[in-house]
């Protein structure tokens, strides 16, 4: 089959194509003259009257086009006139043989050794021709000499960032690119693309089945099979899809397809494997910034060629789409993260005198550049940090020589008691062992061990070498700890095993640990290389590298009731503070026993130099803790404080009937039982002081962001019943759900929430904030270094540099009342955005919830943003009530209760027959669920539909 | 401000015409019969008359237009006469006489295709997609009222949507004698959220759009209480403010939309002066969610709805216990 030469052309008429963006462009190449077409955004820009002031050249992959860039381009352009931000122009050509570019003579069909496929250096040659004749044309980013790594554009003076960013094969072609020309380019960006090694692994079986012989002129050229296999990767409605295939519409014009594939250097022999490995190590050369943007269901540019590139550009920022797929930037906004960060790292100019203007107003980006994660030695831009971090396994190194009991685990059965130097011995022998091993400080290691003693001891050996505890709880199901893990991408496991079992059958990522020996079958079974059992018994030789403060200890993840679960990363400066607060703010000082049913803060008995006792109970089972397991705790480590969560202390005040005398002179002894992980209602409270008659209680409101930062005890909660805060002089009840005061530590402040459910730029604090509805937005020590490889998530977070501190957007919304106490709402997305203004679900749920004829309910909103109708719905379960309206009565008093709030009007009560509730915390409804449900029934459907 | 007001012998004109009188407004009315509005300047005539149309406008400063044929059913050539022709010759009659405001009163039916509203604006009117004749002639009749606005004569269209109150014939009255006849039905569960408008809250919008026109003109608002209910809710408590028992008939939806197309094609076919129990438009009416954005509406005729629907509600049973 013989290929004709046929110059480039003009695409057609495109949905989302500007046709101002198309032009073509004759560049110099290697072997002559070829003519492109080039999506540029000059003359779009210049149209508008501006100037760019930041370039992004831009390459796309096989069998994509320039096409792809163009929310890129639309974005740029949009944001172009918007205050604080770069103009940025992008370039993306078309390569040759694809898009709308000039297609070559050749011969015959693709082959992987043929002389007329295009190969990899050509390409990099060919970008280069056409980027720097399109350089050329505005003044500020002349190309200079080639190679050199003279210092980049922004620091010779010139402010004209270069950036570079590519997609599949474009992406290794453009870094490449990036990499030989460190002096005119500024940062590099890539979505999933790889520089895939043969030696390591085979291709991806798709790739394989594509390249094998005779088969690649045939799915590539001839047919349109990988055409629409790639394509079929997005979800893309048919006329964008059919936009992508308009440049390919006949094999006539698919040759550069087969020649991209036929380009793939499968193995040694390839005529272009030395050059991919030559563009290897240029990438890992490079030093400037980068960013990785990455759609993790790829099912051909697989993880293991994010976690290489992250070898390569270990100062890269990550930022993942866990649900992208391979055309990442298709579903999910990948355009702004983009310029999120480039205007993170390339601020526009602005006049010294202006700059806190700039920063106030919302147009300008309000994100500054988080602190890198992968580089842990590069310390964040400001700390909130107490200087004088004390390491977290100071205390434990100081009691090497204690008799005295560190720990104590009724999980064992009999329980296992360890002293101090016991402790001390077994975790720096598996710190060594480990580091025998190949632990790396950095390296991180995933926790399967439910807590007691065998945690603690992988854990602390982990903290001494600088290793990062993963830790995804068995309450995100199979599938959520398979996401998390595989995210966190730890280099090991140390696992028992069910948590071994589940890492073989769904494929996690790391080196296998068990935690007792395992036999010879079991070993080979799990790819077990030793147990800790094992290096327990490692001989103390050579020193043990020593974290610093800022290096991450853990990643721990968020319960994912909003989406798939986020890991969030903690320095050990940050678990520091958080021992720190513990004993700060509740008295937990060292030589004091409690009882730790709670997983967060059972591990941090060690480092506080608290006795820990882990009660005989089934951590992802808190029901199954009873009173009596609690009182032996208590008895076997003396204990003054017990720590568990509301639900565990419900099943203890209901077994606390079964409790000896001694026994229960062993819960009088206990001073302070500390609830976390939900709200403790009044009564519950009660019937824990019950079993604890001389304890204070409290119930702390944290989140996995920040574990404690509010506090409210039995007596708060009695006080806060029934209040009320006056805002512009008329009395409001106080409503919702009352946690108390910011402990200390703890800035508080509020980010109003406006007509549109918007929280505003600017914060509040003091008696401004009081009464109004906001975003609680917090600071402290101990709160998280940021999101595990979502760079914009960790931005958008950490957006706020009131008073220069490190805030953490919570994403809860509440109000603060007079006394500055802190009453829940519900979760930013879920407020309703009412004609009267927005409305904090929370409030309106714990008025209704008052009424006897009512279990529970959700507020929620129907119609259009700003004008949304205001419904609760209301449980049927436990009730009288049928599905369908609420009895008229019933609604006509909850509609008059809430007019009497703040003027809100109740369109609608209605009954659902059933509420749907996440499986991690029973208590926590679906709202999302719930509002679709009432959706339906309000626009006249079904009320029998299931929620 | 010598205003004129047509159709002030309904419920809706002819407390626009009185409390325009209260204010002091000469007033002037157009109707077939006289207006009982004290004070006024009755006009006897209909719209669809030029000669009565120049006198009722003669030297007019503003025209409040809201005669109409309302009805659910009845001969098309009537709904046209009445609801295209008269809107083209009042406003015909008032470029010829140089009247500076039109505020013209229509309905939210005309946008409304029978799909759902959730929230949404005015939207354009439709001659072509709304439902019934009603619908239709006043969907052509809205579009020439603002098809003639200009500068010299400024005209803002009102939709008020589904009035209620004491003295109301159209829809409380009828929700009121078919539940006490026990005839009134629920359309599957009830709970598709519709706008309502009480009647004092309809005529204070309507006087306030006098003043709004002047600075905006050439759109429609849709004026209704902002306080969406579930339509079962609503119909039963006018049902039970009136004195009726809650209403209990429930008909499934898909049956209702039939038996309202059969009711609507066997009415035709004989002598009636009522209107028929059910119709295909009613059926929609009722099953359907339709409520609207009032933002734009409350920003421009810098008016809130000062009756609340349960105030209203309770208005409601005062007045029916008094009589």
């Amino acid at each position: 089959m013989r290929f004709p030469a046929r110059p480039a052309t003009i695409p057609p008429t495109l949905p989302e194509w500007d046709p101002a963006w198309s032009r073509t462009v004759d560049a110099e190449t290697a072997d002559g003259t070829h003519s492109f077409h080039v999506l540029d955004t000059l003359e779009a820009l210049r149209a508008t009257g501006r100037e760019p002031t930041g370039t992004i050249v831009a390459l796309h992959g096989n069998p994509t086009w320039s096409y792809l860039w163009r929310h890129l381009a639309q974005a740029t352009v949009d944001a172009a006139g918007r205050a604080g931000q770069r103009v940025w122009r992008v370039i993306a050509p078309d390569q040759l043989d694809m898009g709308f570019s000039e297609r070559l003579e050749h011969e015959s069909l693709p082959k992987p050794h043929g002389p007329e496929v295009r190969r990899i250096s050509q390409r990099i040659d060919d970008f280069d021709a056409v980027v720097r004749t399109l350089l050329a044309e505005v003044d500020g980013n002349a190309p200079d000499t080639a190679g050199s790594s003279a210092p980049t554009a922004e620091a010779d003076g010139s402010d004209h960032p270069i950036v570079t960013i590519g997609h599949d094969w474009g992406g290794v072609l453009s870094l490449g690119w990036a990499a030989r020309n460190t002096a005119l380019v500024s940062a590099s960006i890539s979505l999933n693309t790889a520089v895939h090694q043969p030696d390591d692994a085979p291709l991806p079986a798709p790739l394989r089945a594509t390249l094998a012989g005779p088969m690649l002129p045939t799915a590539t050229v001839l047919t349109d099979w990988f055409l629409r296999v790639t394509l079929g990767l997005g979800d893309l409605d048919p006329e964008i899809r059919d936009a992508f295939r308009a440049p390919y519409d006949a094999p006539g014009r698919r040759y550069g397809i087969g020649g991209f594939v036929a380009d793939i250097p499968v193995d040694e022999k390839h005529p272009s494997y030395p050059e991919l490995q030559r563009i290897g190590e240029d990438i890992a050369a490079l030093s400037h910034p980068a960013l990785l943007v990455w759609g993790p269901k790829d099912p051909v540019f697989l993880e293991r060629y994010l976690r290489d590139l992250r070898g390569r550009l270990p100062q890269a920022d990550i930022h993942r789409f866990e649900k992208g797929s391979h055309l990442v930037s298709e579903d999910f906004d990948v355009a702004g993260v983009v310029l999120d960060w480039l205007a993170a790292r390339f601020p526009a100019e602005v006049d010294a005198g202006s700059t806190a203007d700039a920063r106030s107003t919302p147009a300008a980006s309000p994100i500054a550049a988080p602190s890198t994660e992968a580089n842990a030695s590069i310390p964040s831009a400001v700390t909130n940090s107490s200087a004088a971090a004390r390491p977290i396994t100071a205390i434990l190194d100081a009691r090497r020589d204690d008799d005295s009991v560190a720990s104590v685990d009724f999980s064992r059965s009999p329980a296992q008691q360890i002293t101090w130097r016991r402790l001390w011995h077994v975790t720096t022998s598996i710190a060594h062992g480990l580091t025998e091993l190949g632990v790396r400080p950095g390296d991180r290691v995933s926790m399967l061990v439910p807590p007691g003693n065998n945690l603690t001891a992988a854990l602390y050996a982990c903290l001494k070498i600088g290793a990062v505890a993963v830790v995804a709880d068995a309450g995100l199901g199979p599938q959520g700890m398979t996401r998390a893990t595989t995210s966190a991408d730890p280099q090991w496991i140390i696992g028992e095993l069910p948590g071994l079992g589940l890492a073989r059958a769904f494929n996690w990522p790391g080196r296998r640990i068990s935690v007792t020996p395992l036999g010879p079958v079991q070993r080979r079974l799990f790819k077990v290389e030793t147990s800790l059992t094992d290096l327990a018994r490692t001989d103390h030789r050579g020193a043990l590298p020593t974290p610093a403060a800022d290096a991450d200890a853990a990643v721990l993840f968020t319960s994912g009731s909003t989406g798939p679960a986020k890991g969030v990363r903690y320095t050990h400066a940050d678990i520091s503070a958080l021992a720190q607060v513990l004993t700060r703010v509740f008295n937990v000082a060292e030589g004091t026993g409690l009882v730790a049913g709670f997983p967060p803060f059972a591990l941090l008995g060690p480092a506080i130099g608290a006795t820990s006792v882990t009660p005989d109970m089934s951590v992802t089972k808190p029901k199954t803790l009873t009173a009596s397991a609690i009182a032996d705790a208590v008895i076997a480590g003396q204990a003054t404080m017990v720590f568990a969560s509301p639900a565990a202390y419900r099943n203890v005040a209901a077994t606390a009937s079964s409790l000896s005398p001694e026994q229960k002179a062993a819960c009088a002894r206990v001073e302070l039982v500390l609830s976390a992980g939900a709200p403790v209602p009044l009564e519950l409270m009660d019937s824990i002081a019950e079993v604890f008659p001389a304890a204070s209680i409290h119930s702390p409101y944290g989140m996995t962001e920040g574990l404690l930062l509010a506090d409210i005890d039995r007596e708060g909660v009695a006080r806060a019943t029934g209040s009320t805060t006056t805002v512009a002089g008329e009395a409001r009840p106080n409503l919702g759900v009352c946690v108390g005061r910011p402990i200390d530590g703890v800035e508080l402040a509020l980010a109003p929430i406006d007509d549109a459910g918007t929280p505003s730029e600017t914060l509040l604090r003091g008696p401004q904030a009081h009464g109004r509805l906001g975003e609680l937005v917090v600071s402290a020590a101990h709160i998280k270094a940021g999101y595990d490889r979502l760079w914009r998530t960790t931005a958008l977070s950490a957006r706020d540099d009131l008073d220069g501190r490190d805030w953490h957007r919570t994403n809860d919304v509440g109000r603060i009342d007079s006394t500055g106490r802190v009453w829940l709402e519900g979760r930013l997305q879920h407020v309703v955005t009412t004609p009267r203004g927005p409305v904090g679900p929370g409030a309106l749920e714990a008025l209704i919830d008052q009424d006897p004829q009512v279990s529970r309910s959700a507020v929620v909103g129907t119609g259009p943003t700003g004008t949304q109708a205001l419904v609760a719905v209301l449980d049927a379960e436990g009730t009288e009530l049928k599905a369908g309206l609420a009895p008229l009565d019933l609604t006509a008093r909850l509609r008059a209760q809430v007019a009497a709030i703040d003027g809100h009007d109740l369109s609608a009560v209605l009954v659902a027959p059933n509420f749907p509730t996440d499986i991690r915390h029973n208590s926590k409804i679906d709202r999302s669920r719930l509002a679709d449900w009432a959706d339906h029934v309000l626009t006249g459907g079904s009320v029998r539909r299931r929620v | 401000m010598k205003i004129t007001v047509t159709g002030a012998s309904g419920l809706l004109g002819s407390s626009v015409a009185r409390a325009l009188v209260a204010s002091g407004h000469g007033v002037t009315t157009l109707q077939r019969r006289p207006s009982g509005v004290d004070g006024a300047r009755d006009v006897i005539g209909t719209v669809t008359d030029p000669t009565a149309v120049a006198e009722a406008i003669n030297g007019a400063e503003a025209i409040v237009h809201l005669a109409a044929k309302v009805s659910l059913t009845g001969d098309p050539r009537e709904f046209a006469a009445v609801n295209v022709g008269g809107t083209r010759t009042l406003v015909n009659g008032a470029q010829a006489a140089g009247v500076p405001r039109l505020v013209h009163i229509s309905s939210p039916s005309v946008a409304h295709t029978g799909e759902s509203i959730v929230g949404s604006g005015a939207g354009l009117a439709s001659p072509g997609l709304a439902r019934g004749e009603y619908a239709r002639t006043k969907a052509a009749g809205e579009l020439i009222a603002l098809s003639a606005d200009s500068e010299n004569l400024r005209v803002l269209a009102l939709r008020p949507h589904l009035m209620w109150g004491p003295g109301d014939v159209q829809l409380t009255e009828r929700i009121v004698e078919r539940a006490r006849a026990g005839r009134m039905p629920v359309l599957g569960a009830g709970t598709a959220l519709v706008d309502t408008l009480f009647v004092d809250n309809a005529v204070e919008a309507i006087v306030a759009a006098l003043d709004a026109v002047d600075t905006t003109h050439g759109e429609s608002l849709v004026v209704t209480n902002g306080q969406p209910r579930p339509i079962g809710e609503l119909m039963a408590r006018i049902a039970i403010a009136g004195g009726a028992p809650e209403p209990k008939l429930r008909i499934p939806v898909r049956a209702a939309l039939t038996a309202g197309s059969v009711v609507e094609k066997v009415w035709d076919l004989g002598e009636h002066d009522d209107e028929p129990p059910l119709t295909r438009f009613l059926a929609e009416q009722l099953s359907t969610a339709h409520w609207f954005d009032q933002r734009r509406t409350q920003e421009v005729l810098d008016w809130r709805p000062r009756v609340s629907i349960e105030e209203g509600l309770e208005l409601l049973v005062a007045h029916y216990s008094a009589n």
